[in-house]
């Protein structure tokens, strides 16, 4: 049995990317806080991105097109209010989002090692 | 790695912001710095610039200082006629420093700089979680 087969991990896989490109596009809106110009940006909300996702096609013969990637990690740029100097950044609105996302990756990667358990156990490990 | 980038720019985050405090702990210590001849300037307090830049390495847009400017407003006087650095008329000019001023942004930089810190702590813990996977 492939693992890269099972829904779970598959999902896991994709919510975990997520939850780091999130971060670091996060980290930028905080180190650019005090950046003239600035506008906060944001990838898409995870469930937003996995409702547009396309099915991957089976590929049942070699010469198939392999599918098109799953979930959409695109930016967006904040379009809010902003300071005289053009920076749109608010640094408490910042911190909740990476406490969110932080959450969304405990809760992920909590569930990929319960569900990779129940694996051990089945196999008697 | 995504982890490693968001590290690096909280990092250099932190660094633009400790730049920043440096410049606000050079225009206090000479909040009362005076030329010593009467044509001499005195000390004019000095501004951050911040800007994007892309690092090279990784492609991802980080901050930079881009560079250390004068404040060019105008220089109060002061009447004090024995000072070395008074004028014709017994005026001296003093530096443009607010203590005020310097010290609201302090405080702006101090909150910036923890923000960079906590995102480098959560940054963290999802990199060792990510490890703990393996286990």
């Amino acid at each position: 049995m492939d693992p890269d087969r099972i829904a779970l991990f598959d999902l896991a896989d994709q919510r975990l990317a997520w939850a780091s490109k999130r971060e670091t596009v996060l980290a930028q809106n905080l180190a650019n806080a005090d950046t003239p110009g600035w506008r906060a940006r944001d990838v898409k909300p995870f469930d937003a991105s996995l409702a547009e996702a396309s099915l991957i096609p089976a590929m049942t013969d070699s010469r198939h097109m392999a599918g098109t990637s799953v979930t959409d990690l695109s930016l967006q740029t904040s379009t809010g209010e902003h300071a005289p100097d053009g920076n749109a950044v608010s640094v408490d609105a910042e911190l909740v989002k990476v406490a969110q996302t932080d959450l969304a990756h405990a809760v992920t990667s909590d569930l990929y090692k319960a569900y990779l358990g129940m694996f051990r156990t089945a196999i008697g490990r | 790695m995504d982890t490693t980038t968001a590290l690096d720019v909280s990092a250099r985050g932190m660094e633009a912001q400790t730049t920043r405090l440096r410049v606000i702990a050079e225009n206090l210590a000479n909040q009362d710095t005076t030329g010593s001849s009467p044509n001499a300037d005195p000390y004019r307090r000095k501004t951050v610039e911040f800007a994007n830049e892309v690092d090279r390495a990784s492609g991802v847009p980080m901050v930079a200082v881009k560079r250390v400017a004068e404040d060019q407003s105008a220089l109060p006087l002061k009447y004090d006629p024995s000072h070395p650095a008074a004028n014709a008329d017994g005026y001296v000019r003093t530096p443009n420093v607010n203590a005020f001023v310097e010290l609201m942004d302090m405080k702006e930089a101090q909150r910036s700089y923890s923000a960079n810190l906590t995102m480098m702590q959560t940054t963290r813990s999802t990199a060792f979680r990510t490890l703990e996977m393996l286990k």
